[in-house]
């Protein structure tokens, strides 16, 4: 991998970024109403103190382009402005809140693929058997349901029927002083349902997807040469055809970030998960701007990232890629 | 004795939109120990399923052996079970194919491509296999093995690529190698150093070879000898010489007649005018039929077997009844 | 030996239309849609309900009282009338901001796709820019920035969703701009904004179609996710809406949340059905495999 690809792939996400932090200011300056108002939100909304040290602080009377300037110099320091809400800065703020996101996000984007691709390799070993029949009309399934209302069906058989798994929280409050290992068994207890909702949307399409990929794979030339070395069944399917089969999934892994990111929003909302989602969920409810921008700009950080770790991860997987530009 | 290999009236059907056709039909073909056997006949005719029924890598569905037997050393491959099977390929015989282009698997070294083979059947490590693999590749000719092993296929030429199939086929010294028209994809003075190659394995090895081809000067140098096929099945087998020499069936004289001069130049098969009927449109009688300067009227009604009418075993009736 | 064969040439519409006809759940999904939008226009005159207003005692089970079928809500309000009123708002934002994103999404992507150089670079690294935003969290935003109502969620969807769209309108008009029939109306001297309009679009109208469809689907459960989330228009009964209000009482009650559910997931899998059975009616080959 030649390092000026990665040079150049990173400046082309920090251009990205800056993207997003232009988008986030003219959000604010388009929006009706004065600007000032708009940063303050409703909770600080009628104290003209505080209007007055928000105009002086953003330049509010001065040009725009100076403003601009001022709030991307704001941002490059870290300064994603003051939740008067929250009474706190953002940056701290979601600091405290990406955590959960992450691990959610994470969880749910491994759990869909390992078991997509799982029922999708087996499903393509006969193409129409009925397991093919069921990947895709779960696919199908899985793609109608709106997530928040799996999650809250979920909660109901999980509280009421089949009480094995909190359906709240990311922590149990009577755990608060316990060791590492007995809070990171308990984060995992209260992970199961959240993440296994985000999953579920996903890991049905992994499973058509990696299916229809696999059929492809399985009718190519190298495919036979495998079998007509001795390979045993299993190493074709998934060493020889599943490598070659995972190139597809790998981008749409990628483009899925930011769906998923997305579908993890609602999915903190139902199950109170303490994330991103649910901090920009509070602060629409409360008109949080300054809030609500800050986590748009880090939800976009991490699709940033991730795009550019599927860029990545796609060479190491295509030899063919490799020092190329 | 009886051959090293031996396939007795291989029959192999496939299910189409057309229905159940006969690829093969009464296939019937012997090759020994270090003996090479030719195989030509124009696009379609099965050659390529014959050489996929022996390795038992017939795609199905939607094909399937339907009647026959292939013998390698006295075993039959179409009853043995399938972990029989995958331990007798790429051991006991091999194969060769068609594409070097597609038929090595683009995310993984060719090194490691001809050391997952040696690992299959013998008790080696991965190291071990891996340096018998960098020797392999020096013994097929590839300039600086040690540093071609950890090259990607893309990375190598269409020749050299064959050269690494070739390498991964003898890897375990197989009993029978096939060779499914191993240099079409290949520019022409790469083709005479794959053939070279070949024959010197052969010798090497005492490796029988079934030579799948469309070439008939490759067929005059390296075969002993050839087998014709038409529409699945064989209409004509006999040494190369004679079969090059006195073709008999109207088919065989049409594809040497058609060769401009043996071992000069361009020689492969120039077109005999007419097409090979779909499979699911063969009727009663010759196959050939439709494109046949000798047709009469018994050509239509019945299929012609393959017998000796004197000289050697062709399947026409023409030459039976001495009309040519 | 050629086959005489009676050669019939059939309109590539009428070919997809008669695959579309054999199409069991394509055809079960235009059933359901029909039905669902029926009893959301005309609902009302066959059943007589205001989902507005508190009529029974709250969290009546469903099948208790013949006059509220599917039980009340946590104040009393009537389910079923909810279900009839929530489907409008739903569906029409769904299909308005299923249209915004084909018209961005298509003109975007035509226009890189044709033109090609510097244009297609600039439309293709904005169109990487709105990728990089997460779709719902960046609704959200331009709905409360700019006060929710039907239409501003509709635009806001729309704003949000396009990028896939003019990727694929790129990709199909990079395809048919090759082909041959565009070099022969280039030749007798159409012109772009001609060859555009009567050449490239309605050839790319299929995967396009297709799209259209499944984008709807996705518009419905955006606008369900937004209303959930209370971010809908305040004023309007919508399925997302009645899940989102009765959420906090599920443990009491689990039938006011699992009805308008149960609406949205019918009405978005029956058009994704619809969707693929034109996909497929679209490309009978990959039917065949
Ligand atoms: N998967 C399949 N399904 C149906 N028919 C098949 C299939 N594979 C092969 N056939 C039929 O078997 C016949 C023989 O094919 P084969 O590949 O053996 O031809 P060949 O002699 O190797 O031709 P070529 O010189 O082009 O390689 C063909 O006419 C083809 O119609
Ligand atoms: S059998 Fe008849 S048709 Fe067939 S090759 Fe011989 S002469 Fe020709
Ligand atoms: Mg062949």
């Amino acid at each position: 991998m030649s390092a000026s690809f990665l040079f150049r792939r990173l400046v082309y996400g920090l251009i990205l970024m800056l993207g997003v932090v232009v988008l986030n200011f003219l959000l604010i300056r388009l929006a009706p109403g004065d600007p000032a108002m708009v940063i303050a939100g409703e909770m600080g909304g009628g104290d003209q103190a505080l209007l007055d040290a928000i105009r002086t602080q953003y330049g509010l009377d001065r040009p725009l382009l100076t403003q601009l300037g001022i709030y991307l110099g704001n941002v490059l320091r870290g300064d994603l402005g003051q939740s008067y809400f929250f009474n706190q800065p953002v940056a701290t703020l979601i600091g405290n809140r990406i955590g959960p996101t992450i691990l959610l996000v994470l969880s749910a984007q491994v759990l869909s693929i390992l078991l997509g691709v799982f029922l999708g390799v087996i499903a393509a070993r006969k193409p129409n058997g009925a397991l093919s029949g069921f990947v895709s009309v779960v696919a199908t399934v899985g793609y109608a349901v709106p997530v928040f209302w799996t999650g809250i069906m979920l909660i109901i058989l999980f509280a009421s029927v089949f009480p094995i798994f909190p359906v709240e929280g990311m922590q149990s409050v009577r755990l608060r002083g316990a060791g590492f290992w007995v809070k990171a068994v308990d984060i995992a207890h209260h992970l199961v349902l959240p993440a296994f909702t985000l999953a579920l949307i996903y890991l049905a399409q992994y499973a058509r997807l990696s299916r229809a990929s696999m059929l492809e794979v399985l009718g190519s030339d190298y495919i036979r040469t495998a079998r007509a070395k001795g390979a045993s069944e299993r190493a074709v399917l998934f060493k020889h055809a599943l490598r070659n089969a995972s190139l597809p999934i790998l981008t749409v892994a990628g483009l899925q970030f930011g769906n998923l990111i997305s579908g993890a929003l609602l999915v903190e909302t139902v199950f109170n998960w303490p994330g991103m989602g649910r901090l920009a969920f509070e602060s629409i409810l409360r008109r949080d701007y300054p809030t609500i921008l800050g986590v748009l700009f880090f939800a976009s950080a991490m699709v940033v990232v991730a795009n550019l770790l599927t860029d990545l991860s796609y060479r190491l997987a295509d030899p063919r890629l490799r020092g190329k530009t | 004795m009886s051959a090293l290999l031996e396939i007795q009236n291989l029959r192999v059907t496939f299910n189409t939109r057309h229905g159940p056709v006969t690829a093969l039909d009464s296939v019937s073909l012997q090759v020994n120990a270090g003996e090479t056997l030719g195989v030509v006949g124009e696009s379609g005719c099965g050659k390529s399923i014959t050489a996929l029924s022996v390795m038992g890598l017939i795609p199905s569905p939607p094909g399937r052996i339907a009647g026959g037997a292939i013998r390698l050393a006295g075993e039959d491959l179409t009853r043995v079970s399938e972990a029989r099977m995958r331990a007798l390929r790429g051991a006991e015989m091999a194969m060769i194919f068609q594409e070097p282009m597609t038929s090595l698997n683009p995310v993984f070294t060719v090194g490691d491509q001809i050391a997952e083979a040696i690992m299959l059947h013998q008790k080696v490590g991965h190291a071990q296999a891996f340096r018998d693999a960098v020797a392999l590749l020096d013994r097929v000719g590839i300039p600086s093995p040690e540093r071609r092993a950890r090259d990607y296929p893309h990375q190598l030429s269409g020749g050299m690529r064959q050269r690494v199939m070739i390498a991964m086929a003898v890897s375990c010294r197989p009993k029978v190698l096939i060779a499914d028209e191993p240099t079409t994809a290949l520019d022409v003075t790469v083709q005479a150093q794959i053939f070279d190659l070949l024959n010197e394995i052969q010798r090497d090895f005492g490796a029988a070879i079934i030579l799948i081809t469309h070439d008939m000067g490759a067929i005059s140098e390296m075969a002993d000898r050839v087998a014709v096929m038409y529409a699945g099945r064989v209409i004509e087998q006999a040494s190369a010489d004679d079969v090059l020499d006195h073709p008999q069936h109207p088919y065989t004289r049409g594809l040497i007649s058609c060769i401009p001069a043996l071992g000069k130049g361009d020689t492969e098969l120039r077109e005999i005018p007419g097409v090979v009927p779909p499979l699911h449109m063969l009727g009663a009688g010759c196959a050939f039929a439709e494109r046949c300067a000798h047709r009469f009227d018994r050509c239509d009604t019945e299929k012609p077997s393959l017998v000796d009418h004197g000289h050697h075993p062709a399947a026409c009736h023409a030459v039976e009844e001495g009309r040519i | 030996m050629t086959e005489a064969v009676d050669f019939k040439p059939e309109s590539p519409a009428r070919e997809a239309w008669r695959m579309f006809r054999r199409n069991i759940p394509a055809l079960a999904g235009v059933v359901v849609l029909t039905i669902i939008v029926a009893a959301t226009l005309w609902g009302t005159f066959f059943y007589d309900g205001n989902p507005y207003r508190i009529v029974w005692a709250p969290h009546e089970a469903p099948g208790m009282t013949p006059d509220f079928p599917l039980g009340t809500d946590y104040l009393g309000r009537d389910i079923f009338a909810g279900l009839i009123a929530g489907g409008g708002p739903t569906l029409a934002v769904g299909a308005a901001a299923a249209a915004i994103t084909m018209v961005i999404g298509v003109s975007l992507g035509a226009l890189a796709g044709f033109y090609g150089g510097w244009i297609d670079n600039l439309l293709m690294r904005i169109t990487e820019f709105f990728q990089v935003l997460p779709t719902l969290l960046f609704a959200m935003v331009l709905v409360t920035l700019f006060s929710p109502t039907l239409t501003t969620i509709a635009l806001a969807i729309g704003i949000v969703s396009w990028p896939q769209t003019a990727r694929l309108t790129r990709a199909e008009v990079m395809k048919i701009k090759e082909l041959e029939y565009v070099t022969a109306a280039r030749a007798i001297g159409a012109r772009n904004r001609r060859i555009i309009w009567t050449v490239i679009l309605p050839n790319a109208a299929p995967p396009l179609i297709v799209s259209a469809t499944l984008t709807i689907g996705v518009a419905i459960l955006f606008e369900a996710g937004l209303s959930f989330l209370g971010l809908g228009d305040p004023n309007t009964m919508s399925w997302g809406l009645m899940i989102g209000t009765n959420r906090a009482y599920i443990l009491e009650a689990w039938w006011p949340v699992t009805f308008p559910g149960l609406a949205i997931f019918l009405t978005v899998f029956s058009v994704s059905l619809i969707g693929d059975g034109l996909n497929d009616a679209f490309n009978p080959k990959l039917r065949e495999r």
